[in-house]
């Protein structure tokens, strides 16, 4: 295929790639080396507030923004080089409690807090998912035929439902007395929280991903199983194989590349966890590096954003995808090379 | 009966929409709103839609899409609706009309404390106001023998009865869902104290004693409190409430109503009301106040000013306040204050009187950064005092980059 | 495998454990999502009680006068248990019989949307008429048991007009869906075709793309949209558009932040389609275009179906974008369901989210009964092999 064509088959779908992914990406970039703030000015300004029944007057010393000729605020940019990194990442501190030797200091600040979570959550349920998925598979495959239907179709529906809603239902089975919390009281006998302390949240925040992700796993598991080489397996078989050597040796190979596919589609899922930080209201225990994002981005009451840190905090996040993803995409380059030569 | 009552439910939304029957005029001029989305801001929109022609839109995503959309030209909406905290930003871009010109057209009906005057001029007309107070079961502090607490202290003595007479779960609840809402309850707390939040040069003035005490005294509940405390907000109160699970709570006006609502609480009429508790002896109420209210947007026609602005004030008449009487403290003539009232009147009369929430860009910044910050204190990672160091530093960084401190 | 060998046959041990894993799974997968429609069946009091014997039975929706008799029950679980024999057994016959190659997706939508419309009809149309007078006549068995009331659906289809959110999920979601599939078979398409390292490149940009939290792009198109009538005056002149609240705007940005996914899944589907058959048609004078539109278009259906799928669940699922980029009046049902919890709301509210979080269960629940076989003989047929 010429180039002239290639193009042509492409242009749309990257042209909408360019507009709302790649310039947007590019603004944050250019962002995140710069600060844009509104010109400010001290005035004095008397503000009257209703009370119940009468007024109170307060006159003071307003910090307010000034307005161009052009009836919006005025701002300047300022080209900053590292500074919105510095403040997100706060070495200063890294060292300082590297040098004391208390390293739990580092976890106090906020993206080294978002960042330990985030890791530990991506890395922790990948072998989860792809685990839980491929026994499932297993299992269905094993099962009766006339089961197979609704058991795939139930095994979907934490996969499919929405994320939001999914989250909020398991949140209410174990918030404040909620029935499952309640059960586990009965059983142990003792007063349980899951919301008050972090590992318990974190816990959840496991499960809730396994539980929405392992479906899709599975899926892609068994469309795998059904173009297992029956060949293969029967003369292991003969061999004398048992079925965990089996297992080993000729199914896992042959879902290889749907293992790698899932890995790398779960990786970038799960680094840029924030419905669950949400959807459990973990802010005070646990913070994701997107839910920091977003938390820069968030205007407060006053309307002020922190745009600049926010475009930081992204940009580290970006740098820390990719680093994952040079490992499974390594493979993707080899067969490129292999089918490009073959 | 489910299909009749469907088509019955269908059949009164249709009329709904097309009723002009409560507006004592029609309205002909297009007119949008966005707001917050709380109980009386839907009792006003639907109060103002029944003239015609308007569109609210009570939105929980408002602080987010107001300024942008108040700064296009034309402003994609004609009313807003703000309290003292987000009025802020439409004011300090000026995207906000002064109002004395309508005010004096179709205001009649408004009393003097209804006006918002920033430097003397009209900028926003307030409907209700809103405060945290202290809401309390009767019958279980009548039980015990226990007089309504006025100060903190009292609060957790009486806690610690209620938590010996083992009839509730919790003693207390509290509002501290770590973000906004802890942030609030810290406000609350320090000015209690006779802390000044700001010193004149920007800076942050929370590092300091009453800071300090705030903190500690904001502990000191926790052991009274439900230990997943950290993510319960208003509502998750309110529902602690109903379910008969917690005895007092520091809570917001806006929602006394729902106690006494049948559908849903097992305690109706068991609540009252009082004073906001003081921090300490001799001060005010360790709350703030806070009032709601319209503005108009400025990047609009003076004929659509005019026709939004009739519209307002015909969507916050008495009528409106009449059939709506307890769902907020209203400010608007014709309220009639309830039994549910009398804590947030007692709040606001209180002498020395509770401040009101500033609206200023710095008080922004400072409660992003104590929402944030405060946590970490109460779940014990870090001692206050090192808290209060944090919150100065993130503070510091934050009004830097927005250039409010060089 | 039906044909299994003998040493394939399986052990009692093996069978048994991998069918009560199986057993487990099934409850912990459906659980949460069969408790919240219980819930949003209850009065707020019992739906967030605390004992699950109270949510189940609910005692105080009973005392306020909604529920089912043992007739009910008996009566109700009857009909559901034949609507779903026959969803999985007579429709697909039904469907078979009345549609024909291409047109079997169609088919299938259709007969899905007028099962389900039949089933709500029988269910709570005719079964209601039925009941009343049986329970008059039989006394005992006749008194409500089981506290279950519908207000809370009443209240959201009704009162609160959710089926204009129910639409403007419907218009985003097909928009997202038709877009995304045909700009995003012709990229596959050249992408599996093409052996350059160009080629190569993109994709991995675009799986970079993916890999970006969406936060930070959403949040950086509000000013725009907002302004885009300014920005644009220029160009356009006085037919500039507000961007801000369009559902086409959101289609387009919601179509773009899926690309990436689907060139990726549709890229391994077309490789897995032997360039031979295209080739071929070259050398009978086709055009790529026209061998792309006669040869590959129709052996495509199951990996596109597949892609559409996953491309439907972000368009309906999605939550950031449509609550940041669309007005109350273009509102999809994520966000407005979203709406009933913010700061200031009832316990009321929260049990009618619940019901309205349930009733946008239901369209998915019927699209993957739907394409169920379609998924994962699309995906055999080679849309992930990596």
């Amino acid at each position: 295929m010429n180039f002239k064509t290639f193009f042509a088959f492409v242009a749309p779908s990257v042209f909408m790639m360019i507009l709302f992914i790649a310039l947007p990406l590019v603004s944050v970039f250019i962002q995140s080396f710069q600060i844009t703030q509104p010109v400010m000015q001290q005035l004095e300004v008397e503000t009257c507030t209703p009370g119940f029944i009468t007024q109170t007057c307060v006159t003071e010393l307003k910090t307010l923004p000034v307005i161009g000729e052009d009836g919006k605020i005025q701002t300047t940019t300022e080209w900053v080089g590292l500074q919105s990194y510095r403040n997100v990442l706060q070495m200063d501190k890294v060292w300082q409690a590297l040098s004391s030797g208390r390293l739990a200091d580092i976890l106090q600040i906020d993206f080294w807090k978002a960042l330990r979570f985030t890791l530990m959550f991506t890395l922790l349920t990948l072998p989860l998912v792809i685990g839980v998925g491929l026994l499932i598979a297993l299992a269905v495959n094993n099962a009766a035929r006339a089961v197979r239907g609704p058991v795939i179709f139930v095994s979907l529906l934490p996969f499919i439902i929405t994320p939001v809603i999914g989250s909020l239902s398991i949140y209410w089975l174990f918030v404040g007395d909620g029935i499952l919390t309640a059960m586990m009281e009965q059983w142990s006998g003792t007063n349980i929280s899951m919301f008050a302390q972090s590992w318990t949240i974190e816990l959840l925040m496991y499960f809730y991903r396994v539980w929405h992700v392992a479906p899709f796993a599975f899926v892609i598991f068994y469309a795998g199983l059904q173009t297992v080489n029956m060949d293969t397996l029967e003369s292991a078989v003969i061999d004398g194989a048992s079925r965990w050597e089996r297992l080993r040796h000729v199914i896992i190979p042959h879902l290889m590349p749907l293992i790698v596919f899932i890995a790398l589609i779960h990786l970038m899922d799960c680094y840029r966890v924030f419905d669950e930080i949400i959807g459990f209201r973990s802010q005070a225990h646990v913070i994701s590096l997107q839910w920091l994002t977003v938390d820069f981005l968030t205007p407060d009451d006053a309307g002020n954003r922190a745009i600049a840190r926010a475009s930081a905090s992204a940009m580290l996040t970006m740098i820390g995808i990719v680093f994952l993803l040079i490992l499974p995409l390594r493979r993707t380059w080899r067969d490129h090379k292999g089918s490009a030569h073959s | 009966m489910t299909l009749k009552r469907l088509a019955l439910a269908g059949a009164i939304s249709v009329m709904g929409s097309s009723a002009f029957a409560a507006c004592s005029y029609e309205n002909t001029t297009e007119i949008k709103m966005l707001s917050a989305g709380f109980e009386a801001w839907k009792a006003v929109a639907d109060a103002m839609s029944e003239c015609g022609n308007f569109k609210a839109e009570l939105d929980q995503e408002f602080r987010t899409k107001q300024p942008a959309a108040f700064e296009a030209n034309p402003s994609l909406y004609h009313l807003g609706g703000v309290s003292n905290g987000t009025v802020t930003p439409l004011l300090n871009a000026k995207t906000i009309r002064p109002l004395d010109d309508l005010v004096a057209k179709y205001g009649a009906n408004l009393s003097p404390n209804q006006l918002i005057r920033i430097d003397g001029k009209i900028m926003a007309v307030a409907m209700m106001v809103n405060t945290q107070h202290l809401m309390y079961r009767e019958d279980i502090l009548a039980d015990l023998d226990i007089a309504t607490p006025t100060s903190w202290d009292e609060v957790y003595a009486a806690a610690a009865k209620i938590k010996d007479a083992g009839v509730v779960d919790y003693p207390l609840g509290a509002t501290m869902k770590s973000g906004w809402n802890l942030a609030q309850e810290f406000v609350n707390m320090y000015p209690g104290f006779g802390g000044a939040l700001f010193k004149n040069d920007n800076t942050t003035g929370v590092n300091s004693d009453a800071g300090l005490k705030a903190l500690e005294t904001m502990k000191a509940g926790l052991a009274f409190m439900d230990p997943e405390v950290l993510v319960s907000d208003s509502t998750y109160v309110q529902q602690q409430f109903q379910q008969g699970k917690i005895a007092m709570a520091n809570l917001w006006a806006s929602r006394a109503a729902a106690m006494n609502d049948e559908a849903e609480s097992q305690v109706a009429g068991k609540i009252k009301m009082a004073a906001a508790p003081t921090a300490m002896a001799g001060g005010a109420p360790a709350t703030t106040l806070w009032w709601d209210g319209i503005v108009v947007a400025a990047n609009i026609t003076d004929a659509e000013a005019d026709a939004a602005f009739k519209l307002a004030m015909e969507g916050m008449d008495s009528d409106m306040v009449q059939a709506n009487n307890d769902a907020a403290i209203w400010l608007v003539q014709g309220f009639q204050p309830g039994p549910l009232s009398q804590g947030a009147i007692a709040t606001a009369t209180a002498n020395p009187a509770p401040p009101a929430y500033p609206s200023t860009t710095q008080m922004g910044l400072l409660h992003t950064v104590l929402g944030n910050e405060i946590p970490a204190f109460l779940t014990g990672e870090r001692d206050a005092a090192a808290t209060l160091v944090a919150i100065e530093e993130a503070y510091t960084t934050a009004a830097k980059e927005a250039g409010v401190l060089k | 495998m039906s044909n299994t060998s003998k040493a394939m046959r399986q052990s009692l041990a093996l069978r048994l454990s991998s069918n009560a894993f199986l057993l487990f799974w099934c409850i912990v997968a459906a659980f949460p999502i069969l408790w919240i429609a219980v819930m949003s069946v209850k009065s707020p009091v019992d739906a967030f009680a605390q004992s699950p014997m109270d949510v189940i039975f609910g005692p105080n929706t009973l005392a306020r006068g909604d529920g089912l008799s043992v007739i009910d029950i008996a009566l109700g679980l009857i009909v559901l248990f034949f609507a779903i024999r026959w969803m999985f057994t007579r429709l697909p016959t039904w469907v078979a019989r009345y549609s024909t190659g291409s047109g079997r997706v169609i088919g299938w939508l259709l007969g899905a949307t007028a099962y389900a419309l039949v089933f709500l009809l029988v269910f709570f149309g005719l079964l209601p008429l039925v009941l009343a007078p049986l329970n008059a006549l039989t006394g005992v068995l006749g008194e409500p048991v089981l506290g279950l009331t519908t207000q809370h659906y009443v209240a959201v289809w009704g009162e609160n007009e959710f089926y204009r959110n129910f639409m403007n999920s419907m218009l985003v979601t097909a928009g997202v869906v038709t877009i995304s599939l045909t700009v995003g078979t012709l990229a596959g398409y050249g992408l599996a075709r093409s052996e350059s390292d160009l080629a190569f490149w993109l994709l991995i940009l675009a799986l970079i793309f993916r890999a970006l939290p969406h936060s930070v792009l959403v949040a950086g198109y509000l000013p725009w949209f907002i302004n885009s009538a300014e920005i644009l005056r220029p160009i356009f002149g006085d037919l500039s558009p507000t961007l801000y609240g369009q559902p086409w705007a959101v289609i387009a940005v919601l179509v773009a932040i899926n690309q990436p996914f689907t060139i990726w899944m549709l890229r391994s589907f077309f490789q897995n389609i032997p360039a031979e058959l295209d080739e071929a048609a070259r050398v009978d004078g086709c055009s790529h275009f026209q061998a792309f539109r006669r040869v590959i278009m129709p052996v495509m259906w199951p990996g596109v179906i597949t892609t559409g799928l996953f491309s439907f669940l972000l368009g309906y699922n999605d939550f950031l974008v449509t609550s940041l980029l669309l007005d109350a009046q273009n509102q999809t049902m994520v966000p407005a369901i979203a709406g009933y919890f913010n700061r200031e709301t009832t316990t009321t509210d929260q049990v009618e989210a619940v019901a309205a979080a349930v009733s946008i269960t239901a369209p998915l629940f019927l699209l993957v009964m739907v394409f169920q076989r379609q998924i994962v003989s699309g995906l055999t047929a080679g849309a992930v092999k990596g």
